[in-house]
């Protein structure tokens, strides 16, 4: 589709909230001070793994200034709750599993008053012995962290997810090269500037009002509702501006929503908590790590034949997104090539390390640095460019997967490769840095690529609703279930709204996430709000219209069919234009209705979990990023020159914001490349503030260049597919590819640090349990 | 204790405990909350602000030290008739913005190097923000905004001078 049919969509447009963003207007759950408001702090765990002898929250009330004090006692089945696996509880319940978990929260009238209420509180824990290896947590005699199962698996084991096809041993002994590698990923922190919050407001019919700065607040409002057994009329939970997520603001925030809301309902009186940001780092769940082992046989011509990747996934105390974690690592596993066999078994155990959940790209930000490792090990061993051995075995329009789905449209992966190729001039700097003789400094270039499902794919339902509705300034208002926390999908709903309604996106409002006006639309994850709550928005703003054109037509005196617009004026051929205004106020006194709902529900699909073999998801987004890096040999320092990214995201919508997009991702994959790294040593984390995690500077970043192929998707709107989640994913293996060009060392354990680059290791530190203790008691 | 400075060039005099620090006295006792909390540790540069023009993490400098001097706010921030300013406008233009937690101190940032030059090349435009952390955007249309900013006011000003 040529863009001189749309007016809007794929144009140049400001982002709708920038403006009170800039002059600092917007507000974010810590910016509320409502009169009477308390502040509530948690009592956290000081051990990671711990029977709860004896608890006593009197004293805490004695304590000048506190007000209120909960404990599990004060939830319906003591708080119990998660999604898909019921492990966690709104406070700890007999046991702690990680350092971090909130035991007991206490509201005061002062943020000093409720520290000092938590440190009245009498806890006595009884260590327990904890797991803090993933490769031994199934081992007959480790600790148990888990539950005991009703299938008799051992209970730290959470879930495997496979995928097969045909039998690789099989093959693998038909093939003349084969490399078998490991490959590691480490927890990473979010790091959200804005740390975790929530405030609850007691409503006077016994109900609460809780602003929370999570992604899915439908989610955040069914958890109310089960935990302190309140009618879902009385419960809303609205959404401020939230400072970014990243997949990070759901699972811990649900449980802190639970806890201001309920210390609200005793207190009679609204209550805040926000997070410090050791207490965030320290309490969040991060991005799982994962260990990897990797089985690649192909022909001497370079066709890749089999594939067997038997990976582990490190879920922490608690199931939290995990088992849907490891079954989309599962899907990427093999990376976006054809095979004639695969395996695939992806399982996740339970640890006492923090715990771990939803992060962008969900599994196959781990998986995928395995697998582009192993490409390029495998394309080195074949004396083959790691490009033409890619081009030669990628997935192309007509290809059935290793899953068993044929893809049938919208593979722009040949494009995507050929584009960085040129962009960054591959072939002439792999033959010049391939001659580099220093000892000092070395340049290298590496290539990774990625394919991505969109939307949950056969994890869940998935479907989206979103309302319009003309307001009597003629302005348009417009709801969604599926949020913005910096990723811009109300952008993306107005110009959608603008340009089928035919008026000028300044008369669009998207009201923030409120689930007493929007539609509960499923969760705001995994890149779906795009094709989902964009195709809804579609739906909707095309229902609005007809009813428009039908009352257009009625004053212009002509058939619906006929009725033409001429910037926001309709126009027939026998009256005078008439204006959109005019159009509206005749619609109101023809008696129509002018709002509507708009339903969008994906295609449907299956997958066998057993069988480990169907149509995982209705469409995948693809790409190829380079990076070109510089490696000072003596220190092991590597800096990024430059990085060109290419992203067959379908028909983009908003192109400023999904530059940032890709942006944005590239930064965060850069962090994971190079220096993110969050230790857990004994289930105690070693870095709880920006001062010893760090996170990719602006000196860090080189300027990038992003280019979008537009394959055209037809269940996306006007073809668009996704990209917040694929920006980051190929990024990582990219920049190790490229060190190991520029060194002759392959790093094949995250972050490619100076130690791990200088000295092909990690250097023994010795863990401390200070930083987390003193970390959990900061004012 | 009581503490008078001027505050987005109005006089305040504030009556407040001597051991909280200027983003306390801004965002708990001001409720000024354009400024924003990171890490309170000097790392991440949410809550820098103008001191005496220069730029400081609010979090570092403790109330009574303000004592006399000169703070200017996101809130300070805007054109001479009120709209945004210059470099707030071409943050919104560029794309510089997506969950926009750190914008109010990339702007004050941004404006603290605007005053010292408006000559900077992007690499000392990428060093004036390291003070600065973004998670959302990978600095680039930041870097764009405020390099767009710097030709827009030394053209104004190479305009002036040739008027005089």
């Amino acid at each position: 589709m040529s863009d001189l049919q749309y007016k809007y969509i794929g144009k140049p447009a400001d982002r709708v909230d920038a403006l009170e963003k800039v002059t600092g207007a917007a507000k974010y759950v810590g910016d509320y001070y409502l009169p009477d408001m308390l502040y509530a702090r948690a009592l956290r765990s000081e051990l990671p793994h711990a029977r709860i002898k004896h608890l006593d929250t009197r004293p805490a009330l004695n304590v000048p200034g506190v007000i209120a004090v909960i404990t599990s006692e004060d939830f319906i089945d003591h708080g119990r709750f998660g999604f898909p696996v019921k492990d966690h509880f709104a406070l700890a319940f007999e046991k702690v599993r990680y350092v971090g978990q909130a035991i007991a929260a206490v509201a005061a009238e002062t943020p000093e008053a409720a520290l000092n209420g938590v440190k009245a509180i009498i806890c006595e824990l009884e260590p327990l012995p904890g797991v803090f290896d993933m490769d031994h947590a199934l081992d007959p005699d480790a600790p148990q962290v888990g539950f005991e199962r009703e299938d008799h698996k051992h209970p730290n084991f959470l879930d495997m997810s496979p995928v097969y096809k045909g039998d690789p041993d099989e093959v693998l002994k038909d093939c003349p090269v084969v490399l078998h590698e490991e490959y590691r990923t480490v927890h990473q922190e979010h790091s959200y500037l804005e740390t975790e919050g929530a405030l609850a407001i007691p409503t006077s019919d016994g109900g609460v009002t809780v602003y929370c700065n999570n992604q899915s607040p439908f989610i955040t409002k069914g958890n109310l509702v089960a935990v302190l057994g309140l009618d879902p009329i009385k419960v809303r939970v609205i959404q401020p501006h939230v400072g970014g997520s990243f997949g990070g603001k759901d699972d811990l925030n649900y449980l802190t929503a639970c806890q201001v809301a309920a210390l609200a309902l005793k207190a009679k009186r609204p209550v805040r908590m926000t997070f410090s940001r050791e207490e965030s780092m320290i309490a969040s769940y991060k991005r799982d790590a994962m260990h990897m082992r990797i089985t690649l046989g192909a022909d001497k011509d370079g066709t890749l034949r089999a594939c067997k990747a038997i990976h582990t996934l490190d879920s922490g105390a608690y199931s939290s997104q995990s088992p849907f974690t490891a079954w989309r690592a599962s899907i990427h596993a093999m990376g976006a090539y054809r095979y004639d066999a695969v395996k695939v078994e992806v399982t996740s155990v339970y640890t006492n390390n923090g715990f771990s959940g939803a992060f962008r790209g969900f599994g196959n930000t781990e998986a995928c640095f395995g697998i582009e490792s192993a490409i390029d090990e495998l394309a080195e061993k074949l004396g083959m460019d790691p490009i033409d051995f890619r081009l030669k075995n990628c997935l192309r329009v007509g290809d059935v997967t290793p899953h068993g789905q044929k893809l049938t449209e919208s593979v722009g992966l040949v494009e995507c490769l050929e584009t960085v190729r040129k962009l960054s001039d591959w072939d002439r700097k792999r033959a010049e840095y391939a001659r580099q003789t220093s000892q000092d400094t070395r340049c290298g270039i590496g290539v990774a690529v990625l394919f991505h499902g969109t939307s949950l794919g056969a994890e869940g339902v998935d479907c989206a609703t979103n309302t319009i509705e003309i307001l009597p300034d003629y302005s348009v208002a417009c709801a969604s279930g599926l949020t913005d926390y910096g990723q811009g999908p109300r952008t993306v709903y107005t110009l959608i709204t603008a340009e089928e309604l035919g008026i000028s996106p300044e008369r669009v409002r998207i009201l923030l996430a409120d689930t007493d006006t929007a539609i509960d639309s499923g969760p705001t994850v995994a890149s779906r709000s795009t094709i989902l709550a964009g195709n809804a928005m579609r739906v909707a703003a095309q229902t609005l219209a007809r009813t428009l054109n039908f009352a257009a037509a009625d004053m212009l005196k002509c058939e619906p069919q006929r009725v033409m617009r001429i910037g926001e004026a309709y126009v027939g051929p026998n009256e005078e234009p008439v204006s959109w205004e005019k159009v509206v106020d005749h619609a109101r006194s023809m008696g129509l209705v002018l709002s509507a709902h708009g339903k969008w529900s994906a295609p449907e699909i299956h997958w066998d979990h057993h069988k480990g073999t169907g149509t995982p998801y209705f469409g995948y987004h693809f790409a190829a990023q380079v990076a070109e890096v510089q490696v000072d040999l003596r220190i092991g320092k590597t800096q990024v020159l430059n990085i060109w990214a290419a992203h067959d995201t379908g028909k983009v919508i908003f192109p400023q914001g999904a530059l940032g997009q890709v942006y944005g991702g590239i930064t965060q994959g850069l962090g994971y490349a190079l220096m993110e790294e969050a230790i857990y040593a004994d289930g105690y984390l070693q870095s709880v503030n920006f001062d010893t995690y760090l996170i990719p500077t602006s000196m860090d970043v080189p300027d990038m260049t992003a280019r979008f192929v537009e394959t055209n998707f037809s269940p996306g709107p006007y073809g668009a597919k996704n990209i917040a989640e694929p920006a980051m994913v190929p990024t990582a293996p990219a920049i190790v590819n490229a060190i190991y060009h520029a060194t002759g060392k392959r790093i094949r354990v995250l972050p490619a640090d100076l130690e791990r680059v200088a000295l092909g290791k990690s250097l023994h530190k010795r863990g401390s349990p200070v930083s987390c203790k003193v970390g959990l008691k900061v004012k | 204790m009581e503490i008078t400075f001027i505050l987005n060039r109005q006089k305040v005099r504030v009556d407040v405990p001597a051991d909280i620090t200027l983003l306390s006295l801004l965002r708990d006792y001001l409720h000024m909350t354009g400024t924003k909390v990171g890490c309170e540790v000097g790392e991440c540069g949410a809550c820098s602000v103008l001191l005496d023009g220069k730029l400081v993490d609010s979090c570092l400098v403790l109330a009574p030290q303000v004592e006399g001097r000169e703070v200017i706010t996101i809130e300070g921030v805007c054109a001479e008739d009120g709209s945004p300013s210059d470099l707030q406008k071409n943050f919104i233009s560029a794309g510089a913005v997506q969950c926009g937690y750190c914008i109010p101190g990339m702007v004050m940032a941004g404006e603290a190097l605007l005053r010292k030059t408006l000559k900077p090349t992007r690499s000392e435009i990428r060093e004036a923000l390291t003070g600065n952390l973004c998670r959302c955007t990978g600095y680039q249309q930041i870097v764009d905004a405020i390099e767009m900013t710097a030709k827009q006011r030394s053209q104004t000003q190479s305009g002036r001078d040739k008027n005089v």
